[in-house]
């Protein structure tokens, strides 16, 4: 289980006037668990991902990992980044076999869980291949690979998509899926897009800023029918979920009100 | 329907004969390439030359031709010049500018690195190399001369003066290229500090040291001239140097040509180094 509790972080901006990223936010991701932090730019969505990460410490608040405190980046607790972050002198297995290599494992083992790692997001022909030589999707999938070699309890994900073309971002969205449930990580996953969230979480909090803090939450299922039918089209053309995708694009829209309101 | 099919026939027309290709216009050089053009001028700027010798525009002791030159050069090769062969010349000047390189770049390395990475070591050595460093060389050779006396000493000091600043310069930014998640990527994977700069922070840095490299070769060829300047007996400097008082211009021309011919092939040593450790430079 990993356990946010009333976790804040301030920060002094470059005019002096402190600004309130995340403001008392508490969040249970369970086992199994698929959330997604929804909301525009700002929200403290990517801040929480970071003090999740241990790049950032908190302010004030708490944050374990099956009863342990964060207090520092570890390889329990993958991180995919918007931006790919691969090393561009290492060819693709040798970068998903990165944290192996900074674990001490040798390197046979290194390359033995990376091929198999590499089968799992659908790359076992480009092990050899350099970055520069891939595509975006196919950057991100060494990504998460990568994250996955670890063997980390939670996979945290920042907007891993949102520099990739539609078509490319709902086969990798069909493909995170299918990694999800066969590994049966949990995953905290950032995206600016409503159906993305619909589509991926089995839980969706949504997020207002000026103070970042968590305004709602959905508890989803889109997910599980889509692992049971793999017809992605159908579930995202439902009513259900035309509906609700409506409905939290309303509550982004009068983020603010809706916040005001409940106060 | 009908117009499905004549699309076909006409797809079936122009694969038979080749098609006009187009290309968006670039602005700038672009990617064509331009080494035959270089060489045609080469080309001309000799031709040019022999033609003025030729016309006998200046007088031969002033430019001679390049048939002379030649033939010079080979005299040289065959007697040697100045109380030394060609070789000690040359292997005189290698020997400076190799062992000056190797002290610069043991030295602006680790210097760099270690500037690109802590405020203090930052603070304490930008005074002293951004005050020298926009320095010629020519302007603190006296300098090296009181202080270190003629031999090879003052020479190499000289050099290493010269080729230490732009190494020291490009490590630094090479540190400073390093994106933020590049360094969060490896921490989540459980690099270790060490770690961290060995397998994240050098190899991010090895293209910029590989360009500050190559621009202190440059530096140094250009340098080692006024470095030679000091009471030499052997050197390419020293003979160019050697060769002007006696109004020798065909040996200067030799001395001229074979010190661009090394800095040439340092420049190309360098670059090939490039491709062969920093082959995804400019493409990710």
């Amino acid at each position: 289980m990993l356990k946010v509790d009333h976790a804040s972080v301030h920060f002094e901006a470059d005019d002096g006037r402190i600004v309130h990223a995340l403001d008392r936010v508490s969040l249970d991701i369970p086992d199994n668990g698929f959330v997604v932090a929804l909301g525009a730019s700002g929200c403290g969505k990517s801040t929480l991902l970071n003090a999740i990460a241990g790049f950032l410490p908190l302010s004030d608040g708490v944050i374990t990992l099956n009863g342990k405190s964060v207090v520092g980046p570890g390889a329990d607790r993958g991180v995919v980044f918007q931006k790919d972050t691969l090393l561009p002198w290492k060819n693709v297995i040798d970068n998903v076999a990165l944290g192996l290599k900074f674990a001490g494992i040798p390197k046979l083992e290194q390359h033995r869980r990376s091929a198999e790692l590499l089968k799992l997001v659908g790359l076992a022909d480009f092990a050899n291949a350099f970055p520069y030589e891939l595509s975006g999707g196919m950057r991100q999938r060494v990504g998460i690979a990568r994250a996955l070699a670890t063997e980390p309890d939670i996979l945290l994900m920042d907007e891993p998509f949102g520099a990739l073309d539609s078509l490319t971002r709902e086969q990798m969205q069909e493909l995170l899926v299918s990694v999800w449930k066969k590994t049966g990580k949990r995953v905290f996953f950032i995206t600016h897009s409503v159906e993305e969230a619909l589509f991926l979480g089995t839980q969706v909090i949504v997020m207002s800023p000026r103070p970042g803090r968590i305004v709602a939450r959905f508890d989803l299922d889109f997910v599980n029918r889509f692992a049971e039918s793999n017809d992605a089209r159908e579930i995202k053309a439902s009513p259900e979920f035309t509906n609700l995708r409506e409905e939290i694009r309303a509550l982004l829209h009068g983020a603010h009100d809706i916040r005001s309101a409940a106060e | 329907m009908s117009e499905v099919l004549h699309a076909g026939a006409v797809s079936a027309d122009a694969s038979r004969i080749a098609p006009k290709t187009v290309r968006m216009k670039s602005f700038g050089v672009g990617s064509k390439p331009t080494l035959l053009i270089s060489l045609a001028t080469a080309a001309a700027l000799i031709a040019i030359w022999w033609g003025i010798t030729e016309l006998a525009v200046v007088p031969r002791l002033f430019l001679p031709t390049p048939g002379e030159v030649l033939k010079q050069f080979n005299i040289v090769l065959r007697d040697g010049y100045a109380g030394a062969s060609l070789g000690e010349h040359l292997s005189a000047s290698l020997f400076r500018i190799v062992l000056a390189a190797v002290i610069a770049i043991s030295l602006g390395i680790p210097l760099g690195l270690l500037m690109g990475l802590n405020r203090w070591a930052k603070g304490i050595l930008d005074t002293p190399i951004e005050f020298y460093w926009p320095l010629p060389p020519l302007s603190y050779l006296p300098l090296m001369i009181i202080w270190l006396g003629i031999g090879e000493t003052s020479k190499i000091t000289l050099l290493v003066l010269a080729m230490f600043a732009p190494i020291c310069l490009s490590a630094q930014a090479g540190v400073r290229s390093l994106p933020i998640e590049r360094v969060n990527a490896a921490r989540s994977l459980g690099a270790s500090r060490f770690r961290l700069f060995l397998n994240i922070v050098l190899p991010t840095a090895l293209p910029e040291i590989l360009t500050g490299i190559r621009i202190a070769l440059g530096v140094g060829w250009s340098t080692l001239v006024a470095a030679e300047l000091i009471a030499s007996n052997r050197g390419i400097g020293y003979m160019i140097m050697s060769a002007s008082q006696f109004l020798a211009t065909d040996v200067v021309f030799v001395g001229i040509a074979i010190i661009a011919a090394c800095a040439f092939a340092f420049g190309a040593a360098v670059r090939l180094f490039e491709r062969v450790l920093v082959p995804w430079k400019g493409k990710s």
